[in-house]
């Protein structure tokens, strides 16, 4: 018997195409981005200056711009993406610490629930014939959201954060955190209409409820599996519904958001981050198959 | 399909003294890179060439043979060109002792 109720048949036409039955989208579809098709508005995080590029707060300027890469190992050649030849790779310096984060910037036009999944893997380069699994500090997401400008007084600008701790120090941490404590906002320049807060410092973050989790980091530096995250924002109350890794979801009851004041310039703002941190003077990478973002209508 | 094009910016806000280099440029996509490199400040000391280097996985590096020299006025620009180079570029300089360059390098890829 054939149905034709139309959240079937939507169904049935997710499940039939094989670049999105690997995706759970919400009925609208706000971007499929496959880099395979180039890097779909992904771009480098670019600290806020006035003047002179001197004024961008110190932890912007390791950012590096995301490339498309074929996943190349020096023993084993090109790995290849998920499907098809190209990932996103966002990487950092080698320089112990440094983050780098790539950005796709977008507004949204319905304050409502959104759905963020994508398929990546992480890696340290491969410069050692060593398993290296200490090396990669974390791997990460932030929203970046503003209510618009209509909302009244109380409207915030909210930024969750979430980063699986993969290393720290030379130790295996392998959880979930997330970010709630309001980094210092600095005035940028001297016409008072810029400022800037550098929120991925390696500072302030906190354990997800019941958050630790292993992951497939594999048996050598150059050996990568591809796996599957999910967070679902609810843009209208501000509050996170649900994370997901693989086979794994998490209690949300205890996350919360950095929130700050809504700033003049950045009604309806819904930006979307993707970040690697290095525990080593080595790069990380962060290789990104495919992104689906999806909304309701 | 629309051909794929992009500029990266590869260095920035770096002072330069000694062995320098910008970080790697993965591009096995592109067929043809064209570098701009700007001087950000007046450069001083005893300038050397900025070279393109090319390489086999992106942590081993061999020149590629063209090369530029590093601009020494601020704002000045030069420009360098370099295709069939495989998967991985980047800029090299060896600055001798006394010289310090600020540029600001992008790299632009079809």
């Amino acid at each position: 018997m054939f149905s034709t109720d139309a959240a079937d048949i939507r169904e049935g036409l997710v499940q039939a195409d094989p670049r999105l039955s690997r995706f759970d989208p919400l009925p609208r579809i706000l971007c499929l981005d496959d880099f395979d098709r180039g890097h779909c508005g992904w771009s480098q995080l670019m600290g806020n200056y006035e003047g002179s590029l001197d004024t961008i707060l110190p932890g912007y300027r390791n950012i590096t711009n995301p490339m498309l890469s074929t996943l190349s190992h020096w023993d084993s050649g090109s790995h290849g993406a998920m499907d098809g030849t190209y990932a996103l790779k966002i990487a950092t310096r080698p320089k112990k610490d440094a983050v780098s984060v790539a950005i796709k910037r977008l507004t949204f036009r319905k304050a409502g629930p959104v759905r963020l999944e994508f398929y990546a893997t992480f890696k340290p380069e491969a410069t050692d014939l060593a398993l290296s699994d200490r090396d990669l500090k974390s791997i990460g997401l932030v929203l970046d959201l503003q209510v618009g400008d209509r909302h009244g007084a109380g409207g915030e600008r909210v930024m969750p954060h979430l980063r699986y701790l993969n290393s720290a120090e030379g130790k295996l941490h392998q959880k979930w955190q997330f970010k709630r404590r309001r980094p210092q906002v600095r005035e940028i320049g001297n016409n008072g209409e810029t400022v800037s807060h550098f929120h991925l410092a390696d500072e302030g973050w906190e354990d997800l409820e019941d958050g630790a989790q292993k992951l497939c980091y594999n048996e050598i530096a150059t050996k990568v599996n591809w796996h599957y995250f999910r967070f679902d924002f609810d843009i209208e109350s501000m509050r996170a519904l649900r994370f997901q890794c693989n086979d794994r979801a998490f209690d949300m009851a205890g996350f919360d958001s950095i929130r700050l004041p809504a700033m003049k310039n950045l009604w309806c703002m819904l930006n979307i981050c993707l970040f690697a941190e290095t525990a080593a003077d080595k790069r990380a990478f962060l290789y990104v198959d495919s992104v689906c973002l999806s909304g309701m209508l | 399909m629309l051909r794929e094009s992009v500029t990266y910016v590869i260095n920035r806000q770096e002072t330069w003294k000694g062995q320098c280099a910008t970080e790697p440029v993965e591009a096995g996509w592109a067929t043809e890179a064209i570098f701009f490199v700007r001087g950000m400040e007046e450069a001083g000391g005893d300038l050397p060439q900025i070279r393109a280097q090319v390489s086999p996985d992106g942590m081993r590096w061999v020149d590629e043979g063209a090369a530029i020299p590093i601009p020494q006025k601020r704002d000045a620009i030069e420009f360098l060109r370099v295709r069939h180079f495989g998967n991985w570029l980047r800029l090299k300089a060896d600055l001798p002792e006394g010289a310090t360059c600020s540029l600001l390098v992008s790299v632009h890829l079809k």
